[in-house]
């Protein structure tokens, strides 16, 4: 397994590069690669640009680097947040969704939305899908705490209680809102990087930085942790204290990658599953491999959905939902021939 | 008995509300290999798990002189290793790293593994002859290689105490009788082990003493000679149960005669005529 991962390591990184490229040379303008080469080339300092016209250097700094840059940061911290969810339940099918966080991030984002405030400030809506993402959170965990223990069915039972309810708010709120702003949340609902900012890159950058940093450092308790809670216990684990400071840790990444990009699905699920089917279960690895291919996954789906239909954009939570469907289905099925 | 390990007082504990275990006291010193024995439901495993100090308990347990709730987690698990009734590891972890993860009350929370714990590791796994397999991934070995993987993860643990529950559940006559040599073996190094089994011909061969548990209390406490009466077995399992020591082998032959009641029952199960 070590040499795999090494290889499997060295050929995400190769992949990334050649996406990054890709990433900024393709949509409605098409840039020549070596433009983009040698705009990259210029950023640090390498070389002067030839060739770059001031339209497609203001295309690559002010709309296609900040959009690749929030694509694999959202990736980096669903795919993290997917895997340590993943091993804390000790079961391979959870998902940032099953605790509350998209239900809780979309109250938050019609909240800010309906109220005005979206409309005030551009930071507004992702600071207030952020707070309702992790009041979510909590509520389901506080659902689930008994007599100091989480146990894990109802934890996944109460994240679907909480889900159902905000699901139900978020409705009401809806009924009540005019047509235009209806049509902002649809928008923000269905995750999307067209019109990224940098704005959007710092606001992300620093939680997501220390959430999933901090997941990677906990990989070994992670470890023992998805061998279910008695084991656990048994080799003396404060259980119910490391699955709080998890659980936040991957509500914080979630959260905040669902602020700067909407509501995207599937990567937390299936980039966690298919790393460890190639590197192991051993959360020193498939963390920061995650990390890697969760941002790969994201810019992946992003560019075929710009791609894919000339003159418009299939948005990237639509994309990862129908890269990570059948995926999932040939997953379950696989499954289920093995049993 | 000069160093008690383990000293139990009126230990008392239950599922919520429901008491499964009443006043149950003991004392364990180094190097004993005792069976918890008794009928299903006579609280083996709650016993187990309060000693543990997985499931809250009242009475005065100490462990090493030190009360139960004096520990904290990570000293506890350095005295004591739990072998769980069901170990079921969800994902395809490999042997090696099972066995590792034993290593884990011995670490800080922001250490690694280091070189000293490979080798005990390394150690653990010969010992319990897992170590061919040590790169497969636990979840595709058969029953009795992963009972082994498991016990080879407790004995990197490096405790004076250790606590099994059936640990011989679901493995074949060779195993379960290679499972009590082990154990003897470590009892004999000065390990102490409790250990539930339900094959009490076995109990009685390998353990150096057993505890009958029944109806939640503790019915007796000594020797498997002294233990394994017919007077005692039958109380504890409530019919009928008769005990022959074979005179040249000393083993034990344990057998129960059916109630009549069920014989009377089986025409009317069989649809025969009556």
């Amino acid at each position: 397994m070590r040499k795999h991962f090494i290889g499997v390591l060295a050929g995400m990184l190769v992949l990334l590069c050649l996406l990054i490229v890709l990433s900024l040379s393709w949509g409605q303008m098409a840039i020549p690669f070596s433009h983009v080469i040698d705009a990259l080339g210029s950023v640090v300092g390498i070389a002067p640009a030839h060739g770059l016209t001031p339209n497609e250097e203001a295309v690559i700094w002010h709309i296609r680097l900040p959009r690749t840059l929030v694509g694999l940061l959202t990736g980096a911290a669903l795919a993290a947040a997917g895997a340590a969810l993943q091993g804390l339940f000790a079961n391979p099918l959870a998902d940032p969704a099953i605790i509350g966080v998209s239900s809780g991030a979309s109250v938050g984002a019609i909240v800010a939305i309906a109220t005005g405030l979206s409309a005030a400030t551009m930071f507004a809506l992702p600071v207030c899908a952020l707070l309702g993402a992790l009041l979510a959170v909590s509520l389901t965990i506080a659902l689930a705490f008994r007599r100091g223990r989480i146990p894990v069915l109802t934890l996944l039972l109460a994240g679907v209680v909480v889900g159902m309810f905000l699901a139900a708010v978020s409705a009401m709120l809806l009924t009540a809102v005019s047509e235009n702003k209806l049509q902002e949340y649809l928008f923000w609902t269905i995750g999307g990087l067209d019109y990224r900012r940098w704005e959007h890159v710092w606001l992300g950058l620093f939680p997501i930085v220390i959430s999933v940093g901090s997941i990677c450092l906990l990989a070994r308790q992670l470890n023992i942790l998805s061998l279910g809670e008695t084991e656990a216990r048994a080799v003396g684990l404060p259980v119910i204290r490391f699955r709080l400071i998890l659980l936040f840790l991957a509500a914080l990444a979630t959260a905040t990658g669902v602020c700067i990009s909407g509501n995207i699905g599937f990567v937390g699920l299936v980039v966690p599953h298919m790393l460890r089917m190639l590197i192991g279960p051993d959360h020193r690895r498939l963390l920061p491999a995650s990390v890697l291919a969760g941002g790969i996954f994201l810019l992946f789906c992003d560019i075929v959905g710009r791609v894919l239909l000339s003159g418009t954009e299939i948005r990237v939570g639509i994309m990862t939902a129908f890269i990570g469907t059948p995926y999932f289905l040939y997953l379950l099925r696989k499954q289920q021939r093995m049993e | 008995m000069a160093d008690i390990l383990l000293d139990v007082q009126g230990l008392q504990a239950g599922y919520g509300g429901r008491q499964v275990l009443r006043e149950v006291s003991f004392r364990a010193g180094s190097g004993e290999l005792i069976g918890l024995i008794g009928p299903n439901g006579a609280g083996k495993s709650t016993l187990l798990k309060s000693l543990r100090g997985l499931l809250p308990a009242e009475g005065h347990i100490k462990i090493k002189g030190k009360s139960l709730g004096d520990y904290i987690p990570q000293d506890m698990a350095r005295v004591v290793a739990y072998l769980p009734q069901h170990s079921h590891v969800p994902f395809a972890f490999s042997v090696r790293e099972v066995v590792l993860m034993g290593r884990a009350p011995h670490l800080r929370w922001w250490q690694r593994e280091g070189k000293q714990d490979v080798r005990i590791a390394d150690a653990a796994m010969e010992y319990m002859a897992v170590t061919d397999l040590a790169d497969k991934p636990v979840n595709a070995l058969s029953g009795g290689q992963r009972q082994r993987v498991l016990l080879a993860k407790i004995l990197a643990q490096q405790t004076p105490l250790l606590f099994l529950d059936e640990p011989a559940s679901g493995l074949d006559i060779f195993y379960q009788e290679e499972l009590f040599r082990f154990c003897r073996e470590l009892c004999q190094a000065g390990r102490t082990i409790l250990l539930v089994v339900h094959d009490l011909a076995l109990a009685a061969r390998f353990c150096s003493r057993l505890l009958l548990l029944g109806g939640g209390r503790l019915l007796a406490d000594g020797k498997p000679q002294e233990v394994l009466q017919t007077q005692l077995l039958s109380q504890a399992y409530g019919v009928p149960v008769f005990v022959d020591f074979h005179p040249v082998t000393g083993h034990a032959d344990i057998y129960t005669r059916q109630p009549a009641s069920e014989q009377r029952l089986l025409p009317l199960l069989l649809g025969g005529a009556g």
